[in-house]
């Protein structure tokens, strides 16, 4: 087995034990705090001397709990996360964060608070007029607020100073994956679709520092490769969600490398850093107004779909696939928009249902194999 | 040189169809079993397709399967979804079509043709409504064969409304209308109008370009098609070869493939 692998194996085996990473922390006194789709302030976290895990569902447990406190037409993932808690799989964390970004997290949160009592339940509102003064002083308040309760969890005081050192490590982390993301592209006969993701999603489930180190070395050892040509097709991903192993492998089986991506699990997290200001928390508000693209965050110029049709033409991908987590309102409500735009740049597209408990993938292999073909 | 003999297999859900064609010109045989993958239909419409013609699956120069069954097929030598197999037989059939509506038994799709290639594709969600199956279950609670619904549509002089798109909410839709003694021909009408207007939105989002074609085992039903005219204010050609246009485009990439590799 190369280096390469023997490191792909490891992120790929972080990446799918959520609960293992949970338990190897905890296990070593270290104090972790969960954090749910999409954005949470994890800066706070890690400056109160915790383990922000970053917590997007799981394909391993049939929703079963779950269907108690939602009907079936909510997004899976928010359901999946309530059933993880509702199992008592998260029951080591010391405290949750969950953003109410949309209808269904709305219901996570609440539902949270009414069927998993053992884990603290710590609230954040995003405002969605994120970009005038009102809500930036909003959200630093939100943050403040949020940092009293972490302070509480922790037993030690969040000070500025640790904070902008908590800044700084994941603004590093995010340039780390930004560079990782181009590194994929041009090596996709290292770092299939499943590779990437799980690179990218282990990241959330250790300390940042480590992964970058981590993903550093990666990157070396593959840049020490030569670069050869791909004999498929490049697409971008969009979506919130593209992390099921079965669907990754649909790609690597019709030799559609992941040229780019806009997915919510993966670049939106890690494209807009924080940015510099004297007081942190403002800084950390401002990296929300700053947030482009995202179906969570109101943009009135609707720009998502401009923004993947350049990503697309920037990184050479001869195709969009669009990863709809069914029954995800925010992400349905963009797609329309967001056709007319790879419509209008003569960028072809597929929508593919995709839902975090299926088991069927009949039809994604017959729409990923028919868009290959498609794009010739 | 020799004739050049390619199969196509269409391994649907609810059908297993074969087309055997001599030289990407002329079809030698044509068959098809109701029942699909997993079954014995497979080994069964080939068998019969290769009887029809006088051959055995060695005198095949090019096997092509397709459909939901299509990987469980051994002896193919090449493997393609049913979309692109359907854009190649609707170009034999129709070398105008731009606009393919496919309802098979378990999914419906429309597809975009420029010159012969497909550039744009829908598929309708994971559920039955607006598919072969949907008027399966509708056909088994009216008491009516699949077959004949089209026939005692036609006679409908009042079609009642189906108001939902879920196929077991519209059974029990279905059920309501039959406890009220309401005429089976106006619920049979009201499904016809029902299935159209499901697969009319999915036709609204690539759009109704002339000519418009329809494929697949529900182009049978003349009910379904008249009201899919209707909704979509556009013409439907159906070919006598609907049904077989997944197997018929099998067969017609495999001699493609052959060409290649001459």
């Amino acid at each position: 087995m190369s280096g390469i692998e023997a490191k792909l194996q490891r992120f790929a085996a972080i990446a799918d034990d959520l609960e293992g990473q949970l338990k190897k922390y905890t296990d070593q006194g270290v104090k972790v705090i969960g954090c749910m789709p999409v954005y949470t302030p994890q800066e706070l976290v890690h400056a109160a001397g915790m383990l922000p895990l970053s917590i997007w569902g799981s394909e391993k447990y049939e929703l079963i709990e779950a269907k108690k406190y939602f009907p079936a037409y909510i997004s899976s993932l928010a359901q999946s996360c309530l059933e993880l808690g509702l199992r008592g799989r998260l029951d080591r964390l010391a405290g949750v964060i969950i953003p109410v970004l949309s209808d269904a997290l709305k219901c996570l949160s609440q539902n949270w608070k009414a069927g998993v009592p053992q884990v603290r339940h710590i609230q954040l509102v995003h405002p969605q007029n994120r970009r005038i003064e009102p809500g930036i002083v909003f959200l630093s308040k939100q943050y403040k607020k949020i940092a009293g309760v972490l302070e509480d969890i922790a037993g030690a005081p969040i000070t500025p100073a640790g904070l902008k050192k908590a800044i700084h490590v994941f603004n590093e982390h995010r340039a780390v994956m930004r560079e990782f993301t181009a590194v994929a592209a041009d090596y996709p006969h290292l770092i299939s679709p499943l590779a990437r993701n799980a690179v990218i999603k282990s990241g959330g489930l250790m300390p940042r520092a480590e992964h970058a180190r981590m993903v550093r070395e990666l990157m070396a050892e593959c840049r020490a490769e030569p670069k050869e040509p791909w004999k498929g097709r490049k697409v971008v991903l969009t979506g919130m969600l593209a992390d099921s192993p079965s669907m990754l492998r649909i790609l690597t089986d019709y030799k559609l490398a992941v040229a780019g991506d806009d997915v919510g699990q993966e670049s939106r997290q890690f494209r807009t850093d924080v940015p510099d200001d004297p007081d942190p928390y403002r800084a950390l508000a401002l990296q929300w107004a700053n947030i482009e693209g995202c179906s969570v965050a109101f943009d009135p110029e609707r720009k998502r779909g401009r923004m993947v049709a350049d990503l697309a033409a920037r990184t050479g991908a001869s195709g969009v696939i669009y990863l709809l987590t069914k029954f995800c309102d925010p992400e349905e409500f963009d797609y329309p928009i967001m056709k007319k735009e790879f419509d209008r740049a003569g960028l072809p597209s597929v929508l593919i249902e995709i839902d975090q408990q299926m088991r069927n993938y009949a039809q994604p292999r017959t729409a990923v194999q028919t868009f290959a073909d498609m794009l010739g | 040189m020799p004739v050049l003999l390619t199969l196509g297999a269409d391994l649907g859900s609810t059908a297993s169809k074969c087309v055997i064609m001599q030289d990407g010109r002329k079809i030698a045989a044509q068959t098809t079993i109701p029942v699909g993958a997993g079954t014995s239909g497979p080994s069964r419409a080939i068998a019969e397709s290769l009887a029809a013609c006088g051959k055995n699956l060695a005198d095949m120069h090019m096997v092509c399967a397709t459909g939901y069954g299509r990987h469980s097929m051994t002896d193919a030598h090449m493997e393609v979804s049913e979309l692109s197999c359907h854009a190649r037989g609707a170009f034999f059939l129709f070398p105008k079509a731009r606009t393919v509506i496919d309802i098979g038994g378990q999914d419906a799709k429309v597809l975009r043709l420029s010159g012969g290639r497909l550039n744009n594709f829908v598929m309708n969600d994971k559920c039955a409504a607006g598919t072969g199956r949907f008027l399966e279950v509708m056909a088994k609670v009216l008491e009516v064969e699949t077959a004949d619904l089209a026939e005692w549509g036609a006679q409908s002089t009042a079609p009642v409304s189906i108001s939902s798109t879920c196929t077991v909410f519209a059974e029990s839709e279905v059920i309501s209308h039959l406890a009220v003694a309401a005429d089976r021909r106006d619920i049979i009408a009201g499904i016809h109008k029902s299935v159209a207007h499901r697969v009319a939105g999915l036709v609204r989002r690539v759009g109704a370009e002339p000519l418009v074609i329809m494929t697949g085992g529900v182009a049978r039903n003349a009910g379904v098609r008249l009201e899919l005219e209707a909704a979509i204010a556009t013409p439907i050609s159906v070919s006598p070869l609907a049904q077989f246009n997944g197997a018929l485009g099998a067969a017609l990439l495999a001699h493609d493939r052959l060409l290649q590799q001459l």
